[in-house]
């Protein structure tokens, strides 16, 4: 074996600074997290509050959450799971479910809020670039895209999510430059494409294509599809009742979960303070009263 | 080449970070909110370069007379020859911690108010001045005993012992 001097001696270790815990699981890039809670000081306790959305294999999660020193603060959420309630129950983790999930983020933080009737948004959704005008009564809801450790580029669907919640009514500064379908060359957002990709046209053309040239891999992809009886014809159909859906009745429902089983505890289970300190004590107590009868013999000796 | 005294001279200690705290700056700094009148401590962050106090405001307390954007005006003594100057300066808030020293005065205030208030419910009058330490109180020293010493007269013999 070859001699490598070692590298993590005892003072590589005494001298390693750890970065934060969370930059370590990898999950928060601080720079832009400093950069999106900055609040100014002349607004003192007006809560800023991010639009953030994170993807995960199989699900969606979009949510608005305000800073403060204990900790964030969750006001609203929605996640892709629950849109087999508005009717879908495929692709929850697509463009087009990306969007569904923006905008049911949207419409439920505007009806707690009592701005849903004040901001209806875009009800139609057509891909074009979409910001909401503010009326007379009361400002638009504001909250800033916080991606994450997302590459934005162009067609991203944190950009879908972000198109969803426009649309249903919140005042998110942003460009079109991201959003599928922008052309570089022109420097235009194409609408046609943007409007194919929210309603799932992409996800139908594919399944159009696999059908006439490969159709056992149509079969083996697209199962779930098939199985529900979905076709590439009638995507569009099914988004758009979704979207009607999820304007409807945009409240989350509570869950009744049983209340979690006690499971055996297989490590010893930490001290509390006082705990210690009583521990402590009875040593010491202990300690005594043994020296004390150590020294009574002493003395006796003696 | 002489030694120069520009704005961060001799700030070569001062304004670095600690041992193992380099890097980006907790999130507590910027989510505090500061009021006029506030007391509060100045603490230069070496990581953020802009809205630097200058050297000579480390370590001071002052009191916030003026919030902006991103910075806080604070009004801190400086003596300049015979008189002392209130100078205001403005503050970028990683630079600023809020003061403790009022906390000890605010938390008496509250507690003496409330007992002025339970005193007046029950019709006492009662002084809620601090007093100073008083002498501690008289005590006798336990396990002591009595050992008289008396002198005895010089022994030329025995006292050179050691030689001579």
């Amino acid at each position: 074996m070859v001699f490598v001097k070692s590298v993590k001696t005892k003072a590589y270790f005494k001298r390693f600074q750890v970065k934060y815990k969370r930059r370590r699981e990898g999950k928060t890039d601080y720079r832009a997290r400093i950069r999106l809670i900055n609040q100014d000081k002349n607004k003192y306790n007006t809560p800023k509050y991010r639009f953030v959305v994170r993807f995960t294999n199989k699900d969606i999660v979009a949510q608005i959450i305000s800073s403060t020193i204990v900790g964030d603060l969750v006001l609203a959420s929605a996640y892709a799971h629950e849109l087999p309630q508005y009717g879908l129950e495929v692709g929850l983790t697509n463009y087009a479910a990306a969007y569904c999930t923006g905008l049911l983020l949207a419409r439920r933080v505007l009806k707690t809020l009592e701005l849903d009737s004040e901001y209806e948004g875009n009800v139609e959704a057509t891909g074009e670039d979409f910001s909401v005008e503010p009326t007379d009564n009361r400002r638009p809801f504001r909250a800033l895209l916080d991606v994450g450790l997302v590459r934005t580029t162009t067609g991203n669907r944190v950009f879908g999510a972000l198109k969803g919640a426009l649309d249903g009514g919140l005042d998110i500064p942003h460009s079109d430059k991201r959003f599928a379908g922008f052309k570089k060359d022109e420097k235009q957002l194409d609408a046609e494409v943007h409007r194919k990709y929210i309603y799932g046209g992409h996800v139908a053309s594919y399944m159009k294509i696999l059908m006439e040239d490969e159709p056992e891999k149509y079969q083996s992809h697209f199962s779930q599809y098939i199985k529900k009886g979905i076709d590439p014809d009638n995507l569009e159909e099914m988004y758009k009742k979704v979207h009607a859906a999820i304007r409807a009745n945009p409240s989350p429902v509570k869950s009744t979960k049983p209340p979690p089983k006690e499971y055996k505890r297989y490590n010893l289970r930490k001290l509390t303070y006082e705990e210690r300190k009583a521990k402590l004590v009875e040593r010491l107590n202990a300690l005594n009263s043994s020296a004390g009868a150590d020294d009574d013999e002493d003395e006796d000796d003696e | 080449m002489p030694a120069g005294h520009g704005l961060r001279s001799r700030t070569r200690d001062l304004f670095s970070r600690p041992f193992r705290k380099k890097g980006y700056i907790p999130l507590t700094t910027y989510l505090r909110t500061y009021k006029i009148g506030d007391y509060v401590d100045v603490k230069v962050n070496g990581a953020v370069h802009k809205g630097m106090p200058h050297k000579f405001y480390h370590g001071r307390t002052g009191r916030v007379w003026n919030v902006t954007k991103r910075a806080i005006g604070v009004e801190i003594n400086k003596q300049v020859g015979n008189r002392i100057i209130r100078k205001r300066i403005h503050v970028r808030v990683e630079h600023v911690l809020p003061s403790r020293c009022q906390e000890d005065f605010r938390a008496r205030v509250k507690k003496n108010d409330q007992l002025k208030t339970e005193a007046k419910a029950r019709g006492e009058i009662i002084s809620t001045k601090r007093q100073p330490e008083g002498p501690k109180p008289g005590f006798m020293v336990e396990g002591a005993t009595l050992e008289t010493v008396t002198p005895i007269p010089y022994d030329v013999v025995n006292d050179l012992k050691g030689g001579y």
